[in-house]
């Protein structure tokens, strides 16, 4: 990033010309996000159940969730859902924007691949719920058919794994065309250098477009992962948590525990608690991806 | 059974009988009042001898989940501002999950709905966070007779610990066997009278048993049934029940003798009752056995389509669910319903649930919301309501016309209305901390319906209930 | 490097994916045989919808795994845009409520257009101050709107509904709007990204002429950005056009103020152990994703492409 220019730039500073250009946002963000978020902070040291008046009880909260087993719960169910999602999702995602940039250059595909996006999630959790049901699931009735053994989709161990496909299928085309931009943007000098070098498919693929792509994939990680910790949607319409907490992740747990139990003081901690560890994430995700930047540059 | 109300009534004893005929009279009155002079029917028929009410105007809303109960509401609304000009009702319909955020969030805002069909599972934190209005002064300021206008006991549902009466019961539903007369046909099994032990499940396990066809044809009752493969389930299971096990295992566990707690409101919760364990024993034996769906394997597509879609030969549920099993009727679905079976007490037992109107306590014109409420708790709103055929109403004479229109529709209700007549219904477990003891019960259900647990477990689970109120 | 070079050197891009690696009949028939399973995967749900949709939602179940439609009507269709009587639709097994199809489509395509707009605008000209303006403290700024995508979505309905009714807004479409208006943090995280890896010399010489930072970011930076900014539109436009929980919370009170995914949540379970009209919901579906689609089909190429055309670096 070497930029003479830019380097000259650095002496003067632009921060009443940015003024302008970042005051709405800034303003959107502080009175929709941090001052809603800094009050969440602060009722998660007390104990409300918003027809009353918050009462502060210190630090009860947060010892209160180290003990419960169903908070411990939700982190490793949001973790299991996480990391089948964002793992499938995006081995998927970049296979599919590879074919695509080898084999097809039909806008019609990189439709088709993105049609599921358009349907809501509570749409796609009712059609792959039937699709899938044990019973009735045009799954198991071709599998019938065949005489193989019916497979239930939702016990207590393939549960996750299920939604976390589901919502594979909303977002790999999603996924897959940010993947694809990049991609768009490789050199084809590096390609016609592997060429000569006799490199096969998989190696130009290892050794070329993988690195290469680094920044992309860090940038479409921060973006899926922080979406995929607050998955909600699909688990509300399918197992609303069960069976015996198998699904109920970090959303599912602030919901019931806010509005079902109207304990909006642990609630709080227990979001709190998330976005302490999504910023940990989202942070050293960005690092990567700045660390990265050089990567591409021009 | 076209009278069974009047039945129930006659046998609660004399003073009782007076007073409702005197009520009858009323209504009678009432309602040829209607008739004429709808203008004149308000206050002739519930407030006439009461001190004259603040004139009530303005408009309302009214909040309901069930679409299928819709026309008949707002046919209520009309008629309800024909006879107060001055009040109009604007009627919001939203579907079962978000009817509750839209009410929680009303709650939280102040500006709510005016008045709302409420549900027992929840009115008690709304009662505990001074949500909504208690009625007693407009009840006796109106002179509105709870007491004996409705079916017996649903008024008391909606009575808080200290005595307030907080709505007017709307309606009530009991539970009942949805089954498949092609396939009970079929296997030649006589639904009419089942009875049921917890010890073999008596002719209502053998029925079942009988009614399980697996991929091969055999019968579950037959040498070889193979319960890996079955095509057709006896029975189906929907969801666990959590703690009330309203449609699932409430009906078989009353009939064995027990009691969720001692009474509305009381915190002493019996879930370490051998009497309920071995009930539950019993009902996870049928998934064991292939007769009925794992836990696993009935997620997904509800119980009523399963039943339509001949992948179940029958299933407990409400009176609330009539309207849609029945008009799914097909060439491979002819619904019908039997009574739940009789059980080691030599009775049926139904869970006994009823609707009511409440009123926000954030309501802006709670005159007028109370006079909407009360008009729905008459006879007037309620005859309207049992022509729709789509619930019972609260009103005896109500229920009766709603009988009527079911059966003028092809469906005959006995098998709900049985409760009534026998009087073997018990009343809905009314509790406070309700989601609270869901949390618990809940996965407790879950894991022993998964066979994750032995039921014996659930002692467990009753100390955990029951520590909450210490 | 100016455009024109940026132009060649993306064709040769293309070529690239044509010519550069030679592939054998094996690698041919893997590509083509995988791609072919991911577009039947993806679009057999979607025919399963239509297929639900046209069906009878009463009867649907006494066929539950025909791959035609059961009892073939428009009846889904005709309820989800608000044209059957009521008597019809419960007789088909739908929902008794109503749906003002005009209403809340109109609606729905003035808080989505507007919001687009304005949110894309604004977070484009936040993204400028992130990436191409220098000043201290500018990493940190930008740091917070990724800390804005993770606070759980879920808490934040609850005190913004509070503050929109404090604002008297509860029941408007100005309501609804409001919280996105001025920014959406994906969308100032994806267009920085783009505008960190855009050529600063053009802007270097801009700045060196003369031109105030307001005029390169509208004559410079924005046409460069054009499908970056498109297709960030359109990404936005979807997500607005799909939710749901928000305008059911600010806005369901009224007709007036009904977008069309909260009027169609009619269809969506009525009772608690009921199962939804599942034609009517189907069809509800699909006529909402129908704008979407055509916008797909007429612009296809210019949406599409302009995702492919670097919509990162």
């Amino acid at each position: 990033m070497a930029n003479p220019v830019v380097a000259k730039r650095k002496r003067k500073s632009d921060f009443l010309t940015a003024l302008p250009f970042m005051g709405p946002a800034l303003i959107g963000l502080s009175v929709f996000v941090l001052i809603p978020g800094i009050r969440g902070i602060y009722l998660s040291f007390t104990e409300y159940n918003i027809f009353r008046a918050p009462k502060f009880i210190g630090l009860d909260n947060y010892t209160r969730m180290i003990a419960d087993p169903v908070f411990w719960n939700a982190l490793w169910v949001t973790l299991e859902y996480v990391i089948i999602n964002i793992g499938i999702q995006t081995v998927l995602a970049l296979f599919i924007a590879v074919l695509m940039q080898r084999y097809t250059r039909s806008t019609v595909i990189r439709g088709i691949i993105l049609l599921p996006y358009l349907f809501s999630n509570v749409i796609v959790a009712l059609v792959w719920y039937w699709l899938t049901d044990y019973n009735l699931g045009l799954i198991n009735s071709v599998l019938d058919f065949f005489s193989i053994d019916k497979f239930t989709f939702f016990s207590d161990v393939t549960a996750m794994p299920t939604i976390a496909l589901i919502n594979v299928w909303r977002h790999v085309g999603y996924t897959a065309l940010l993947i694809f931009a990049g991609l768009q943007a490789i050199p084809k000098d590096v390609y016609d250098a592997a060429a000569v070098d006799g490199a096969g498919e998989w190696r130009t693929f290892r050794s070329i477009t993988l690195p290469l792509l680094r920044p992309v994939l860090a940038f479409v990680m921060v973006i899926t992962v922080t979406g995929s910790f607050q998955i909600f949607d699909t688990i509300a319409v399918t197992t609303k948590g069960g069976p015996i907490h198998a699904t109920e992740t970090f959303s599912i747990l602030i919901s019931k525990t806010a509005w079902g139990n109207n304990e909006f003081g642990y609630a709080s901690a227990i979001s709190v608690a998330l976005m302490v560890m999504l910023s940990i994430i989202a942070f050293a995700q960005t690092k990567l991806l700045s660390a990265n930047q050089s990567d591409m540059d021009r | 059974m076209h009278n069974f109300t009047a039945v129930g009534v006659r046998e609660a004893g004399s003073w009782l009988e007076t007073e409702n005929i005197k009520q009858r009279k009323k209504m009678k009155v009432f309602k040829r009042a209607v008739a004429i002079a709808a203008v004149l029917a308000l206050p002739l028929g519930l407030s006439a001898c009461a001190p004259a009410a603040p004139a009530a105007e303005g408009t309302i809303s009214y909040g309901l989940w069930d679409s299928n109960q819709l026309p008949a509401y707002k046919q209520c609304a009309a008629d309800f501002h024909k006879a107060n000009p001055k009040i109009t009702v604007n009627i919001e319909q939203v579907g079962w999950d978000d009817y509750w955020k839209k009410v929680n969030a009303g709650f939280v805002s102040g500006d709510g709905y005016d008045v709302f069909t409420s549900h027992l599972a929840f009115y008690p934190e709304f009662v505990n966070n001074g949500n909504i209005l208690a009625l007693d002064d407009y009840i006796k300021r109106d002179n509105v007779d709870v007491a004996n206008t409705y079916q017996p006991g649903l008024a008391s549902l909606w009575t808080s610990p200290d005595g307030k009466q907080y709505g007017l019961p709307k309606d009530f539903d009991t539970i009942a066997l949805f089954y498949n007369k092609k396939l009970t046909d079929a296997a030649g099994v006589d639904m009419s009278n089942l009875d049921w032990n917890p010890t073999d499940g008596g002719t209502y396990e053998k029925a079942i048993a009988h009614l399980t066809v697996d991929k091969n044809g055999k019968r579950g009752d037959e040498a070889g049934f193979d319960k890996a493969h079955v095509k057709t389930y006896g029975i189906w299971m929907e969801g666990t029940g959590g703690g009330d096990g309203q449609t699932q295992w409430s009906f078989l566990a009353a009939a064995n003798g027990w009691k969720v707690n001692d009474g509305p409101w009381d915190t002493n919760y019996h879930y370490d009752d051998p009497k309920f364990q071995e009930t539950i024993k019993w009902w996870h034996s049928l998934s064991e056995k292939g007769y009925m769906p794992t836990f696993a394997q009935q997620n997904g597509v509800g119980w009523s389509d399963q039943l339509a879609a001949g992948k179940v030969a029958m299933a407990s549920n409400g009176s609330w669910m009539t309207g849609s099993v029945f008009g799914a009727k097909s060439d491979k679905f002819e619904p019908a319903l039997a009574p739940t079976p009789v059980g080691p007490t030599g009775k049926r037992a139904s869970m006994y649930n009823g609707l009511a109107d409440n009123i926000s306590a954030s309501s802006k014109n709670p005159e007028a919301a109370w006079q909407w409420v009360k008009y729905l708790g008459s006879a007037a709103c309620q005859d309207v309501v049992a022509a729709a055929a789509v619930v019972f109403p609260a009103i005896p004479e109500a229920t009766d016309k709603a009988v009527a229109a079911m059966q003028a529709k092809g469906v005959d209700v006995s098998a709900f209305s049985v409760h009534i007549t026998d009087k073997t219904t018990f009343l809905f477990p009314i509790a406070d901390k309700k989601s609270k003891i869901n949390d618990i019960m809940n996965p407790a259900m879950e894991a022993v319906m998964s066979g994750k647990a032995d039921v014996s477990s659930l002692t467990a689970a009753n100390d955990a209930v029951k520590a909450l109120f210490k | 490097m100016s455009d024109k070079i940026q132009t060649k050197r993306q064709s040769r891009n293309q070529e690239a994916s044509e010519s550069t690696i030679k592939r054998s009949l094996g690698s041919k028939i893997f590509g083509y045989g995988s791609l072919t399973i991911i577009v039947l995967v993806t679009l057999f749900p979607v025919y399963w919808m239509l297929r639900t949709a046209l069906s009878t939602s009463k009867t649907l179940f006494s066929d539950p795994t025909s791959l035609m439609p059961v009892n073939f009507t428009m009846g889904g269709f005709a309820r989800a845009l608000g044209l059957s009587t009521n008597a019809q639709a419960l007789a088909e097994g739908g929902s008794g409520a109503s749906v003002n199809f005009s209403l809340y489509f109109m609606n729905s395509v003035i808080v989505c257009v507007i919001l687009t707009v304005c949110q894309v605008a604004f977070s484009a000209a936040a993204a400028y101050a992130f990436s191409i303006l220098k000043f201290k403290g500018r990493d940190a700024i930008f740091f917070l709107f990724v800390i804005a995508l993770t606070v759980p979505g879920i808490f934040l309905v609850l005190p913004n509904f509070l503050l929109i009714r404090e604002l008297h807004l509860v029941n408007s479409l100005f309501g609804i709007m409001l919280p996105g208006l001025l920014m959406a943090p994906f969308a100032i995280f994806f267009l920085r990204q783009f505008f960190l890896g855009t050529n600063l010399s053009i802007v270097e010489a801009a700045v060196i002429d003369g031109a105030n930072h307001f005029r390169i970011f509208r004559q410079i930076v924005i046409p460069i950005a054009w499908p970056q900014i498109i297709t960030l539109a359109i990404l936005q436009f979807i997500g607005a056009w799909n939710d749901y929980l928000w305008p059911f919370y600010v806005g369901s009170g009224k007709p007036e103020s009904t977008v069309l995914t909260v009027g169609l949540g009619v269809f969506k379970s009525q009772t608690p152990q009921g199962s939804p009209d599942w034609s009517g919901l189907m069809a509800a579906a699909l006529i909402a994703a129908i704008p979407m689609i055509l916008l797909m089909i007429f612009a296809g190429k210019k949406i599409v492409g302009s995702i492919q055309a670097s919509a990162v670096k």
